[in-house]
């Protein structure tokens, strides 16, 4: 077998200095009524090149998704990856190492992390990065535990219009910790700031929104974080797409507490629905409580800069049960893979590129509306991605339209939200993957 | 090394523009002025060229396991194929969007309903849930559907059974899941000490988690006897797969009586680590809890001839990330098994189990192992020899590092009075006789220097790009961004040489 280089004479050989006969003396501590009698009951080994004509039928069961594109957003969005982020991600050095436990080995994996948490830092106007928690939802659960413990208050506000397996996800996290969650109902496509009025108390502990929101919906953070503030309530803002940060307002300077932001957008493939990554950001006063690892400055003993794991009393292989989380590995490959995304983008590239993200879905609603065949659900700003009623009877035609012509159908939000009048209702998510000339013979496949 | 806001410099780009800007549609119409930040965001100024440079030079500051042994105990780190990498890549899986109508995506969902059947097979086990993103968030989801278990039967169960040498994880996933943690002491052979277990285990348990062959290498012979202590009053019996690599082929989990699973297929399963991720901790569990699972699963739909998401149901603990797992693991943790075949996945075992004891026997007169005795996949030596010269662990460790090798898990496990001082040793099957051979060399000789020119091993290592950092000082200066590094210029007051290396 050619990942197991031993010869059986090695084999023997080393058996015969441990000083046993046969492999089965190594072994006598196993109960033989529990030793296996038989070999596993799994399909004979293949050889590489079975193995990869056998991958390859199966994916080929999947739709062409080299032609395919998604008009679908709804928390992974997919954008355009450079070539030389993906040629430098192929290095070994970044994807065979371990947890970075041992500095003088893992400069490259912790200068990464370093200098992702500055440039999210700046991107949010936050002070502390937590760079790596495993998704989205993840990360929102564990803002949620931070938020309990530091304000020490057991009831929690959250918006519906957060993605819907985060809302999932949060409930699952807290089930053994008997927190009181409201939610808030939407109107217009928009958290309702009355609902949140009428719910916040001074027994509430944080309240998370995402904007844009699930509907695409840009929430006014900065009313929402004020109203927070006064009854000592954290405010936490969620983001699914990462890419809104280019050009909206930073959540630092509309006053999030904490920010929770999914990266996948940020040089990550779609993959499905993972691997991909969130960050933790909040301000320094709360690093005690934060979960999860960071990286920080230091020197080595010759006065070189270099980077450590750091504030480590936190973890779990230190504190065990009283430690701020569980978690141990995170999601540092797509770290790295987002730095080297967000270096080759820079400040003019982010810029310009959630610039021309905005544009062009605004292109595309202003097209659908065009057709006489669409109409606006709600009045309210978006990033890039948008909710639009379709005035046919027939949506299932539509998926099919979409699918024959090679484009994923956007996301009937019906599939989230039963009980809401949203039928015939589509999320649609437009990023730069699409040229004008695409767009337009959307809109002419869809006025048939 | 210079960062990469230090080589940025005004006017320089590393990305490309398509030519249709729509520049038709103007920002300010389309958006409320509040909402928008007036300035570009000050990222870094680099073209595509220096990116390239910056991250190779990054990359070589790093040692993986293609650059030798990683002899991580506890951490199996093995060589992970190219192939399964290739094909995890495939456009048609990696461009697959998770709420694409499922006739778009069958491949996907086959994938991952054949690494169930296998998964199920090689541990016993009657259902995974591919969804947990590592051996941590797996045994959250374990430990949160064992509550939802005992609710259901409508028993109050409040604490949870850890063995002293388990990993950090396991206490603070229980935590986590609103349990009281009991820690469960070790006896003189290494394993669970039986009669502690019994005392501890009562109606008010949940059961126990437990690593096996646990931290220190060692197959607990009693596990008949824990089971029969844990399921007598009615409890659960967690196991930590974070060391499968000493079983498979040999002996399963779910024949041993273990209720639920957790692996972790970057160890085993050879996914690479990513340094620290990502991974993924898939849950098995026997039929009386799959109910509890997280939902959906994947199921075949015969009338219908397609793979389906299946929705698990009221007594399901819900959803615990967004979408289904993280995929593309899964896709090469089936690429793994497929090649190794039975056959092989047991050879893969019977050599990880030789190696380890082939190392245990050479070096115990070198570094006395924590318990004498045969282990499994890895072996846990003590460096408390060399304390009276003045020499931690941490420093044999260090200087490991300058004959090349990445050092083993050092101060872990640790409990007294038998495991301190501890070097865990774990050479996958992935390593062959003379690597092992050389390193073993290597650790005499450096038991040697540790006698006799003790200062080699305390100011080492002394050929990494950086020397031994200081952590308090990472601490200290609480530097965690580049602003922050700016606002500390002048305290801080590098020289060229300090950072240009």
């Amino acid at each position: 077998m050619r990942y197991i280089p031993s010869t059986k004479e090695q084999q023997e050989e080393m058996l015969k200095e441990i000083g046993v006969s046969s492999f089965e003396q190594l072994i006598n501590n196993i109960p033989n009524s529990l030793k296996l009698k038989s070999k596993l009951n799994i399909p004979s080994a293949l050889s590489e090149f079975e193995l990869e004509e056998n991958i390859l039928e199966i994916s080929q069961k999947n739709a062409n998704f080299q032609k395919f594109k998604p008009l679908i957003g709804a928390g992974t969005y997919r954008h355009f990856i450079p070539e030389a982020q993906k040629a430098l991600l192929q290095r070994q050095e970044f994807w065979t190492c371990y947890t970075p436990y041992q500095p003088e080995l893992s400069q490259g994996t912790l200068q990464t992390i370093f200098e992702f948490q500055s440039y999210i830092a700046r991107l949010t106007k936050m002070e502390v990065v937590v760079p790596s928690i495993f998704d989205g939802a993840s990360a929102a659960a564990e803002a949620i535990l931070m938020s309990l413990r530091l304000t020490h208050k057991n009831k929690i506000i959250v918006s519906k219009l957060i993605h819907p397996h985060y809302l999932k996800t949060i409930k699952t996290y807290l089930a053994p910790h008997n927190t009181i969650i409201v939610e808030i109902p939407f109107e217009n496509g928009l958290t309702s700031l009355e609902h949140f009025k009428q719910s916040i108390d001074n027994d509430t502990a944080c309240i998370l929104i995402q904007s844009p929101n699930f509907f695409g919906g840009i929430e006014n953070i900065k009313t929402f974080s004020e109203i927070a503030h006064q009854k000592d309530t954290l405010f936490i803002q969620i983001i699914t797409e990462s890419m809104s940060l280019g050009l909206l307002k930073s959540p630092g300077d509309m006053g999030a507490d904490i920010v929770v932001g999914n990266t996948q957008s940020f040089g990550l493939e779609l993959d499905f629905g993972g691997p991909h990554n969130a960050f933790l950001a909040t301000r320094k006063k709360y690093i005690r409580q934060i979960p999860g690892r960071i990286a920080g400055e230091t020197r080595d003993k010759d006065g070189k800069r270099c980077f450590v794991m750091t504030f480590r009393a936190r973890e779990q292989d230190i504190r065990r049960e009283k430690a701020t989380s569980n978690i141990c590995t995170n999601h540092n490959l797509n770290v790295v893979a987002s730095n080297i995304y967000l270096s080759l983008m820079g400040t003019e590239g982010i810029r310009q590129y959630s610039l021309l993200n905005a544009k062009i879905a605004h292109y595309f609603e202003k097209k659908l509306l065009e057709t006489g065949k669409f109409e606006k659900m709600c009045e309210y700003s978006y990033f890039n991605e948008f909710l639009i009623t379709y005035k046919g009877n027939d949506i299932n035609r539509l998926s099919k339209i979409l699918i024959d012509n090679n484009f994923v159908p956007p996301l009937l939000v019906q599939k989230f939200y039963p009980d809401t009048s949203l039928q015939n209702t589509l999320l649609f998510a437009i990023t730069e993957i699409f040229n004008r000339n695409e767009l337009d013979s959307i809109c002419n496949l869809l006025s048939q | 090394m210079r960062l990469i806001f230090e080589k940025s410099i005004p006017g320089r780009v590393g990305f490309s523009l398509p030519t249709d800007l729509f520049d038709d549609m103007k920002i300010v119409e389309l958006l409320p002025d509040d909402y928008i930040e007036k300035d570009k965001k000050d990222l870094s100024e680099v073209s595509e060229v220096d990116v390239i440079r910056h991250f190779t030079k990054l990359s070589k500051y790093n040692y993986g396991v293609d650059d030798g042994l990683y002899p991580l105990g506890s951490c199996t780190m093995k060589y992970n194929p190219r192939i399964n990498e290739k094909l995890a890549a495939l456009n048609n899986f990696s461009r697959a969007h998770p709420l694409a109508p499922i006739e778009l995506v069958q491949g996907s969902l086959e994938i991952m309903f054949k690494l169930n059947e296998l998964l199920c097979e090689i541990t016993g086990m009657n259902q995974f849930t591919m969804a947990p993103a590592s051996g941590a968030h797996g045994e959250l989801t374990g430990i949160l559907l064992m509550r939802q278990y005992f609710i259901d039967k409508g028993e109050k169960r409040t604490k949870m059974l850890i063995p002293d040498s388990a990993h950090g994880t396991n206490p603070a996933s229980a935590a986590m899941g609103g349990f009281d943690v009991v820690e469960i002491k070790s006896n003189e052979n290494g394993t669970v000490d039986l009669e502690s277990l019994s005392k501890a285990m009562d109606e008010e348990t949940v059961g126990l988690m437990l690593t096996n062959p646990n931290t220190v290498g060692l197959y607990d012979e009693g596990i008949i006897e824990i089971e029969k202590i844990i399921h007598e009053k009615g409890g659960l019996l967690y196991y930590d797969g974070a060391n499968l690599n000493a079983s498979l082929g040999i002996v399963r989990p779910g024949d041993a009586g273990f209720d639920v699973v957790h692996l972790n297929l970057h160890k085993t399963f050879s996914t690479p680590h990513g340094g620290g991720g990502p991974g993924s901790g898939v849950i098995g569990v026997k039929s009386d809890l799959i109910p509890y699972l997280p939902t959906p699963l994947i199921d075949f739909d015969s009338d219908k001839n397609m793979y389906i998401f299946k929705d698990v149901g009221s007594k399901s603990i819900g959803m615990i990330r967004s979408f289904w797992g993280n995929f593309s693991v899964l896709v090469k943790t089936l690429c793994w098994i497929l090649s190794l075949g039975p056959e092989f996945l047991y050879e893969a075992s019977k050599n990880s189990i030789i190696n380890a004891n082939y190392i245990l026997a050479k070096l115990k007169e070198y570094y006395k192992p924590a318990y004498d005795r045969f282990c499994g996949h890895e072996c846990t030596l003590t460096g408390r020899e060399y304390k009276k010269y003045g020499i931690k662990t941490l420093q044999i460790a260090k200087r490991l590092m300058d004959y090349g090798y990445h050092p083993p898990t050092i101060y872990f496990p640790h409990f007294e009075p038998y495991a301190d001082e501890t070097i865990m040793i774990e050479s996958p099957e992935s390593e062959g006789k003379e690597i092992l051979d050389d390193f073993i060399n290597i650790m005499i000789k450096i038991s040697h220097e540790a006698k006799d020119s003790p200062d080699l091993l305390k100011t080492a290592p002394h050929i990494t790009p950086i020397s031994q950092t200081d952590d308090a000082l990472a601490v200290k200066q609480a530097i965690l961004t580049y602003d922050d590094e700016l606002q500390n210029k002048d305290k801080l007051n590098y020289s060229e040489e300090n950072i240009n290396f």
